[in-house]
């Protein structure tokens, strides 16, 4: 609650809702970063969180790296690494069953 | 939604084409006591504002003539709209006792890039909440406008409630054909008929064909628009749901129109709502009663050029990440 106008400080990225208790943040936090990392090998890349600075880190095979600060950032940032949109309809995402490639489960 | 108290006001978005009956209908609702806590604002593209004689049975009116609030007028909308909120906030009298805006719109407005503004503007996003959208139609030229008028098509396929409007105009099959494309290009709509702002009944448009609708920019208007409910199951949480919905409306925001739905999260029920790329900050709303209510943990998609079953497979693979 900000202190001179009584509403609530500036809301985080959407996807950063539905945590009320600084345990469900972290936990929360700690998830969307194993989710990302799920998903992102496969394109090469690789997210770390390390749960006490803001935003993740995002790093591609050549040693570069990005720090973004919310998920919709990391999209954006995926894309200009990777030079190719990660679109969760892509074929590689509709399998059945998931297979191992690129997910190491972080 | 207006059981939530954080002190926020409600927004609704008042769209329509030209001469669609925006005001008419808005006119009638303040006739009746509808409306009653609201400041109303009008946008007009005209540099000499007449809807506002119209509308004199408002608590409090705002008018924002010469430009289109969505497009060049965006500025002079969010300097008002902060105005308002300084006003409320400092405690002007007038003011502090509503707690809803109805923005008309000017007939050329798309209401997509004004929710957009609005969601963006640091300062108003504490002091509004995109509410609802309302698109009214013409009843007599809605069809002709729909197949040659993009915008109409946007507006549309944004609004969380549609009003066919004169519907005394038109005989009963067009009307039903209105009424059915207007299903399938938004069928998450609520749809209503009206005559002179007042309600009235629309025609039963079961078994009735939609109208053909041409492209009107390459292919864009053609593929068609479709709405997926998607019930999530217990492995797919709020971080797996929200990753994988923001990864989507990153790759093909353009043709998510709208996302719609309650989800259950470690710290209460969450509301939340989209319009294309933009996802409204999701809020708690209050429990229904001490069982979960159906809708729950559910989530409508609506939009183009995807199928139904890879949502939900893509969906599932994001939700698999091993915990």
């Amino acid at each position: 609650m900000c202190a001179n106008c009584g509403f609530p400080s500036v809301p985080g990225h959407w996807t950063e809702a539905g945590a009320s208790t600084p345990t469900d943040r972290l936990r929360a936090r700690f998830r969307r970063a194993q989710l990302l990392q799920s998903v992102l090998p496969a394109f090469g890349l690789s997210v770390h969180d390390d749960g006490a600075t803001p935003g993740v880190t995002l790093s591609d095979r050549t040693g570069r790296h990005e720090m973004v600060g919310d998920v919709t950032e990391v999209w954006r940032a995926a894309e200009r690494m990777s030079g190719c949109v990660i679109d969760p309809l892509d074929p590689r995402f509709l399998a059945e069953t998931q297979d191992a490639d690129g997910r190491d489960g972080a | 939604m207006s059981e939530i108290r954080d002190g926020r006001m409600r927004l609704t978005v008042l769209g329509g084409f030209l001469g669609s009956g925006k005001t008419t209908w808005l006119r009638h609702q303040l006739h009746h006591g509808q409306m009653r806590n609201a400041l109303i604002i009008v946008n007009e593209a005209a540099e000499v504002p007449v809807d506002d004689a119209l509308l004199a049975r408002s608590a409090e009116l705002r008018v924002l003539p010469g430009a289109c609030a969505c497009c060049e007028g965006r500025d002079a909308l969010v300097a008002l709209l902060r105005a308002i909120c300084d006003a409320r906030v400092g405690g002007d009298d007038a003011l502090s006792s509503l707690d809803r805006i109805v923005l008309e719109t000017s007939g050329l407005a798309d209401p997509g890039p004004i929710v957009d503004t609005i969601r963006a503007d640091p300062v108003l996003i504490h002091h509004l909440m995109v509410d609802e959208i309302i698109i009214a139609i013409d009843a007599l030229y809605g069809l002709d406008q729909i197949r040659h008028e993009p915008l109409t098509l946007r507006q549309i396929e944004t609004a969380d409630r549609l009003v066919v409007t004169k519907i005394d105009a038109t005989a009963g099959l067009e009307l039903a054909r209105l009424v059915a494309t207007l299903h399938a290009l938004n069928p998450g709509a609520a749809i209503s008929g009206a005559v002179m702002g007042s309600g009235a009944d629309l025609p039963d448009h079961t078994g009735i064909e939609p109208a053909a609708i041409l492209p009107t920019e390459g292919e864009e208007a053609s593929a068609t628009i479709a709405a997926t409910r998607l019930d999530l199951s217990d492995e797919t949480d709020w971080p797996a749901f929200s990753v994988w919905l923001s990864a989507l409306l990153y790759a093909r925001g353009d043709d998510i129109m709208r996302v719609k739905g309650v989800v259950r999260t470690p710290a209460g029920r969450l509301l939340l709502q989209s319009v294309r790329k933009v996802v409204q900050q999701p809020e708690i709303v209050p429990e229904t009663g001490a069982k979960p209510t159906d809708d729950d943990n559910s989530v409508v998609v609506i939009g183009r050029r995807f199928r139904a079953e890879d949502l939900r497979k893509s969906l599932a693979y994001f939700a698999g990440a091993r915990r």
